[in-house]
């Protein structure tokens, strides 16, 4: 309780500068909010262009393709294994071309779809080991090219995220050195008559603590109304003209949110406890 | 109720307490003089944990207080009242706020709070001042309400760190004689100075100090300060 007093003291006497803080740190917190959002979207579709792709395996001939199947379901990340028996492809080619009169040529087929675009190479290289197998064929440029998007945006991910936490955490500091600095004597007075630590440094905490909740809850209502305008233009329209399947990719907020929410809540707290410790020697 | 064991400290390599060693009994009322960068101020803070020795052990009220953890160094401040020099009140705040500060700070619930103030506030002679700001006071005052602070908790020891420092002679001899009155209650005294007519005008213990060294401890003393030089 008298933490809490303390701490809206504190907020009291900090006055115009709370506000230059929260600014800076919501501005920060959408940034990385949206860039969250962005990144978990783009990844989103991506994964669900690389669960698209699949592995095409040709058997050997008088090799039973459901025992073949049973093997491979059995591989990790493998998602469905589906069977085109050869009698089915001859007469869908039979269908769709004029071909000659001729006995069947065509293989027993699996395709094999994955649940992720990075196990694409790997499961490829095991089905290639098996003997039962002819030949595979999949889009190895594309999984490829999947694979370093994918690692790229993590990539860029972690580092916008890096960034904006040093530069955050720069301005909480600087903004709890100053109200250490406007309370010196106080603390000093706390400090030798035995106050506990938590009493003269808990306030502190706390006040980084509710920058960054206030923060986190501008920053989520920036991304919302963002999220809301933007949605239905990337889904109907930029979506829309891309060659692939995209249904299903649509991202909630609320996972960003939460992650804004307790970067924002940790990183005050976090950079007032780091700067409390630095300048108040108990 | 305080006591050096041949208590070494240096900063940097350089001495600033060279084996020191003393006894202050419970109730006893001591200066402890020297010229400036003597050992004074450094020999406070080890009392008060500040600092810990180099070597050499400190013990207040049978504690080893070089042995504590950071955590118990608060416990250990809550036994002890100090003065400064420079008063150190907060401005914004009422005299009885000042002194009620601490205890407000220690959970001390507000009747409790109120009682303990304003008796402490009657033996520095500042009752009818309580709803006045530090800068109406005079010097003297404000020191008297530092140390209204420093014995509001009832400390059994009571540390004065030049508290005659910014006052005028009048008024430190006032401030000294209120510190004895205050020893005189069963409370530990030790008041660093360099103030030599009030020590001289006391006659009371006086431990010397000269380059980091006790040259010497003697009961009703005086300040020479022609050892010191």
């Amino acid at each position: 309780m008298r933490v809490l007093r303390e701490t809206t003291i504190g907020l009291r006497r900090s006055g115009w500068s709370n506000w230059l803080v929260i600014s800076i740190l919501a501005i920060a917190l959408t940034i990385f909010g949206g860039v969250l959002q962005t990144t978990m979207a783009i990844k989103e579709v991506v994964s669900s262009w690389g669960s698209q792709l699949e592995i095409s395996a040709y058997l050997k001939d008088g090799v039973e393709p459901q025992k073949v199947a049973k093997v491979i379901s059995q591989f990790p990340d493998v998602q469905i294994v589906e069977i085109v028996p050869k009698e089915v492809a001859w007469a869908e080619m039979q269908s769709n071309y004029k071909v000659a009169a001729l006995s069947n040529p065509l293989p027993n087929t699996l395709h094999v779809k994955l649940s992720n675009v990075q196990a694409v190479e790997k499961t490829a290289d095991k089905l290639k080991q098996l003997s039962t197998i002819e030949h595979i064929r999949f889009p190895l440029k594309v999984a490829r090219n999947l694979n370093r998007f994918r690692q790229f945006l993590e990539i860029a991910g972690f580092v916008v995220t890096g960034a904006l936490s040093a530069a955050t955490l720069t301005v909480i500091g600087n903004t709890i050195h100053l109200v250490i600095e406007s309370r010196q004597r106080e603390i000093e007075i706390l400090s030798l008559t035995g106050v506990s630590p938590w009493y003269i440094k808990g306030p502190l905490i706390l006040q980084g603590a509710s920058y960054g909740l206030a923060a986190a809850l501008i920053a989520g209502s920036f991304l919302f109304g963002l999220h809301s305008y933007m949605d239905p233009y990337i889904h109907d329209q930029l979506l829309s003209f891309l060659p692939m399947n995209n249904t299903g990719t649509e991202i909630s907020l609320l996972p960003t949110f939460v992650v804004v929410l307790t970067l924002g809540v940790a990183v005050g707290a976090g950079g007032s406890a780091w700067t409390s410790g630095r300048y108040i020697k108990i | 109720m305080i006591r050096l064991q041949n208590v070494y400290k240096e900063y940097n390599g350089k001495p600033a307490l060279i084996d020191a060693s003393l006894h202050i009994g419970l109730g006893e009322f001591a200066f402890l003089v020297g010229p400036s960068g003597a050992g004074k101020s450094t020999l406070m803070r080890l009392l008060y944990r500040e600092e810990l020795p180099t070597r050499g052990t400190v013990t207040i009220g049978g504690i080893n207080i070089t042995k504590l953890s950071k955590a118990q160094v608060p416990l250990l401040r809550r036994r002890l009242g100090i003065v400064f020099q420079d008063f150190k009140l907060l401005p914004r705040q009422t005299i009885f706020d000042n002194v009620a500060y601490v205890l407000r700070a220690l959970g001390v619930d507000e009747i409790d709070v109120r009682r303990r103030v304003n008796s402490a506030l009657a033996i520095v002679s500042l009752a009818d001042k309580d709803d006045e700001f530090p800068e109406n006071l005079s010097g003297g005052e404000q020191q008297r309400v530092g140390i209204a602070r420093a014995i509001v908790n009832g400390p059994p020891v009571l540390l004065a760190d030049e508290p005659t420092g910014n006052l005028d002679p009048q008024t430190s001899l006032e401030i000294v004689q209120l510190l004895e009155r205050i020893s005189q209650r069963g409370t530990t005294v030790l008041i660093s100075t360099h103030d030599q007519p009030i020590v001289n005008a006391m006659r009371k213990r006086v431990i010397s100090l000269k380059q980091g060294q006790i040259i010497s401890d003697v009961d009703s003393g005086i300040y020479e300060m022609e050892a010191m030089k």
